[in-house]
This record gives C-alpha cells, structure tokens and sequence, in this order.
C-alpha cells in the first residue's frame, strides 16, 4: 500500500503549523486546555462552594462535577480541533491558491484527509495530556479508569469527529466561509452532547438531536470509560451506535465533498 | 484634521460593506450569543443555585445576571473579533497598501473598531430587550448612571479594540493573542463567577481586562439601582484606562513602522 499522500499531507501540515505559526502553534495549544479547567474549577469552587444541584448526581452516577467537566471538555476540545484541520483543509488550499494544483496532482482524498487528521491527533493528544497534567491539581479523578476500554473509545471518537468534520468540510467548501459555520457548529455542538452538564437538562426536541449527533454518545462513552471505569464490552451498545452513525457522516461527507470540489473549481475566480 | 475624519469614515464604511455584504452576519451576531448564553444558563442548573456565596444571584434573578455579563461580553468580543477580521488585511496583501498611503494609521485603527461598534450596538439592545422581557421586577434602573455606564462602557470597548487591531500589525501569527486574551476575558472578567469572590491571585488578572470594570459597573446601575454618585470610581477608572490605551496605541503604531520599515516586508510576517 502506496502511502505517500498521507505522509505527504502530514509532513506539510506539520511544517506549516511549526514554521509559520509557532507563537499560535505553541502557546496556543497548550493555554486552551488551562482555561477549560480553570473556568469550570473556578465556578464549581467559588461560586457555589462544590454544592451541586441534586439530579446532577441522580443523572451522570457521580457527584465529581470537575472529573465530569474535565473530561467532557477536553473531549469537545479533540472535536473542535479535528473540525479545524480536517473540515478547513480544502478551503485553506482554495484560499492560497494551491487548489487547482492539488487537483491536478494524483491526490487520494482519502490519505489527504486522514493525513491532516493525524497531524492534529497528535498535536491534540499532546495538547490534552498537558491538560490533564493541569486538572491533577484542580481534583480531577481518574482512579477508576480502564484505560483499555478508554483507548478503544478514543478511537472510536476519533472515527466520529472525522464524519462531523467531513460534513463541516463539504458545506465549508461549498459556502466558501469557515468563520461562521465553524463557529456556529462549535457553539451548537457545545449547547447539545452533554460537555458540561447532562444532555437530559434540554428540552425533548433538542435531546432529539443531539442523539443523532455521533459526539454526544462519543462524550459519553469517553466519560464511562474514563470515570467510572466502564470496560469495552458493556459498551458494546454505544461503540455500534456511534460506528454506524458516523459511517453515515463520513459517506455523506465524501459524496458531498467531491460534489463542492467541483463546484468550488468552477468559481474559483469568483 | 479633515484627513483624519475623512479616513475614519472610509475605514468604517469599508468595513462595514465587509461584515454585512453577507446575510451571515446575523447568525454571528444573534445566533453565537444565544448559543452561548443557552449553554451558560443550562452549566448553572448542575450546581445548588440557592447556596450560591452572592446575595442578588437567586434562581430567579440569575437569568438577568448571566444576561448582563453576556451582553457585556459580546460588546467587547466582537470588537476582540474586528482585530482579527483586521489580520485578513495582511493576508489580502491591504494592508500594504494601507502603509504605502500617506493615511493616519491611527484613523484606519479607530475606523475598523467603530464599525464593530455599530453590531455591537444592536446586540446590547437585543439582549436588553430579552432583560426587559424576561424580568423586569427585577430590575432597579436609574437613567442618567445607566447612560453614564453606557457612554463610558463603550469608550473603554473602542480603546480595547484598537489596541488589539494595533498588536494585530505586528505579526500574522497572532491567534494566540486570542488565546491569552479572549478566553481568559471571559474566565476573569466576572461574565459567570463575580471578581469579589476571586481569591488574590485571580483578582490580578481580573484587574487587566477593561470588561471586568464594564460587567460590575453594568450590573451594580441595573441590578442593584446605583445613583452616580456611586458608580464614580468606576467613571475614573473607565476614563483612566481608555486614556492609557490611546497612549499605548500611538506607541505601538509608531513601533510598527520602524519595525516595517527595518524588515522591508509586512506580507509574511
């Protein structure tokens, strides 16, 4: 098997992110995490004193409303950022006028894709486990977590923030606009999958669709694994349910892409 | 002083017909704060509302306080977001041209803040609008502090803009200034947990951010009925602190053109 297009993505994203924003790339990355802790620590602490509200335990099993927060940020966190390399790839190419030659070379969507989602696998992993250096301090508890289970959901997750960020990628594309349909994404995805408070506070309809976004059940199943020390095959349910749906995103992502490809190609001079 | 104003207005206008040419700004202006308000009050409901530490944040007031501290926020933040729009000068290769013209550099600063002040305008009143709406028992108004705060408020957010737009000019790789700017705004400004509960530490960094002043101010006219009298360590403080950003802003665009001037290239870096 022929990988060059994979590390050939790879080996230039990382180049562009080291060589030409080294203050966003190294900074950046690793204050996010800090403020995702802090933020939630400091309501939890200040605010109310570590008093919670009685269905938070009745709902999530647990009362450690840090370990909770952390982790469903932190997984939010891996979701953004997969959005932010994959779904803005194509554009990016669009916007530096390397497109038409990316077309032009033997260029497997594929490989490309997956090559701009290992880059960020990596810089997040790294991004995320200095978070959780971070939230040590501030009570996070992962005693009970199986790690096993914890590295098999992860994958999993990973399978279905890339269907998210495919779709993201096409209507990007096609919009020819990251800022707003990113960021309209990112808040919505925040609001519906349960990051930080259960899913089970919204309104039916709303719970409606945060079901049949593929986050929601991947936070949730990071979490059991992580916190209450679920192992795999209790979760056989979850890990079927977020593999077939995020199918659906990941060929409806595809499709659409090459379909906006095209387009985009047409208008690339306005 | 008629080339000042004339580029003021240019840059504003300029502006303008950027943000608004799409129907999409809407969504960033209604749909973002709405989003972000929602999550907001539905993170509150996890926690014991009835023992929270501040007297005035009941379960039935504190939709009205979270409803404060957002608007607050999104008036600043979507001038945080001009200095950002102001980067796309640099990759569309403008702001070349921009220094090539014999044009004020501080008039084109003010112009691309004022512009983000006209959304900004109308998404305070839309949030208003929602206060006024969902309790208005609860709110305590006194006009003339109210327009004081608003005045001053808003003379703070053009400051704060500008200085951003101006440490946009020194590099593309800028995000991270959002990083260590934006995000910590909203942890330390008061938006969710009030600056007097922070231990010392956090009250340092809470004394950095022109939105810290602007929260507590807005907060202490609507929610508790301040006269003037009262608020006025805050019109000091305001004042003081937009005159320090104009003095810092001039200093940093004169750095800017040396430094230009010594590299000979603003387009890569």
């Amino acid at each position: 098997m022929n990988l060059k297009v994979l590390y050939g993505t790879m080996k230039k994203e990382l180049m562009i992110k080291y060589r030409a924003y080294p203050a966003h790339f190294f900074v950046g990355n690793t204050l996010t995490g800090l403020y995702t802790v802090l933020g939630a620590w400091m309501m939890w602490k200040f605010l109310f004193e570590g008093n919670m509200a009685q269905d938070f335990s009745e709902i999530t099993g647990t009362g450690d409303y840090i370990s909770y927060v952390v982790v469903g940020s932190l997984t939010y966190l891996f979701v953004v950022r997969t959005c932010l390399n994959v779904s803005r790839s194509l554009i990016t190419e669009l916007r530096e006028g390397t497109l038409e030659s990316l077309m032009l070379a033997p260029f497997k969507r594929a490989e490309y894709f997956l090559g701009s989602m290992l880059v960020q696998t990596l810089t997040t992993s790294a991004e995320i486990i200095v978070s959780l250096i971070i939230a040590i301090p501030f009570g996070i508890d992962l005693s009970r977590a199986d790690m096993g289970a914890f590295l098999i959901a992860f994958i999993v997750s990973l399978y279905a923030f890339f269907g998210v960020s495919m779709v993201l990628g096409s209507i990007m594309l096609y919009t020819r606009d990251t800022y707003i349909s990113q960021n309209t994404l990112f808040a919505f995805l925040f609001l519906v999958c349960g990051i930080s408070f259960p899913v089970q506070y919204l309104p039916e309809w709303l719970r409606v669709i945060a079901e049949v976004i593929p986050v929601t059940e991947a936070v949730n199943l990071i979490r059991v694994t992580l916190l209450s020390g679920s192992g795999i095959s209790e979760q056989m349910q979850s890990v079927q349910y977020i593999l077939l749906l995020s199918t659906a995103y990941v060929v409806v992502g595809f499709m659409q892409m090459k379909r906006c490809e095209e387009i985009a190609l047409e208008k690339i001079n306005g | 002083m008629r080339p000042f104003i004339k580029a003021l207005a240019a840059e504003m206008i300029k502006q303008h017909k950027n943000y608004f040419h799409s129907k999409m700004i809407y969504v960033s202006l209604f749909v973002w704060p709405f989003l972000n308000f929602i999550t907001t009050y539905y993170s509150f409901k996890v926690f014991d509302i009835g023992k929270s530490k501040i007297a005035y944040i009941t379960a039935e007031n504190m939709v009205v306080y979270l409803l404060l501290g957002y608007m607050c926020m999104s008036f600043f933040r979507s001038l945080v977001q001009s200095a950002w729009n102001f980067s796309f000068e640099r990759i569309s290769g403008t702001l070349e041209l921009i220094y090539l013209s014999p044009v004020n550099r501080a008039a084109v600063l003010l112009g691309n803040a004022v512009s983000s002040l006209f959304e900004s305008v109308f998404v305070m009143l839309i949030f208003s609008l929602l206060v006024i709406v969902m309790k208005v028992e609860v709110l305590i108004i006194k006009i003339l502090p109210c327009i004081t705060v608003f005045f001053i408020v808003t003379a703070m957010a053009v400051a704060w803009g500008m200085f951003l737009n101006s440490l946009f000019l020194f590099s593309r790789d800028s995000d991270f200034l959002f990083t260590i700017l934006e995000e910590p705004m909203e942890i330390f400004s008061g938006v969710k947990v009030p600056t007097a509960l922070f231990p010392l530490w956090a009250k340092a960094i809470s004394i950095i951010f022109p939105l810290t002043y602007a929260i507590e101010a807005v907060r202490r006219v609507v929610l508790t009925g301040s006269s003037l009298y009262e608020i006025r360590e805050f019109a000091v403080i305001g004042i003081g602190i937009t005159v320090v950003l104009f003095a810092l802003i001039s200093v940093i665009i004169k750095r800017v053109e040396s430094h230009m001037r010594i590299t000979g290239n603003i387009t890569l870096f």
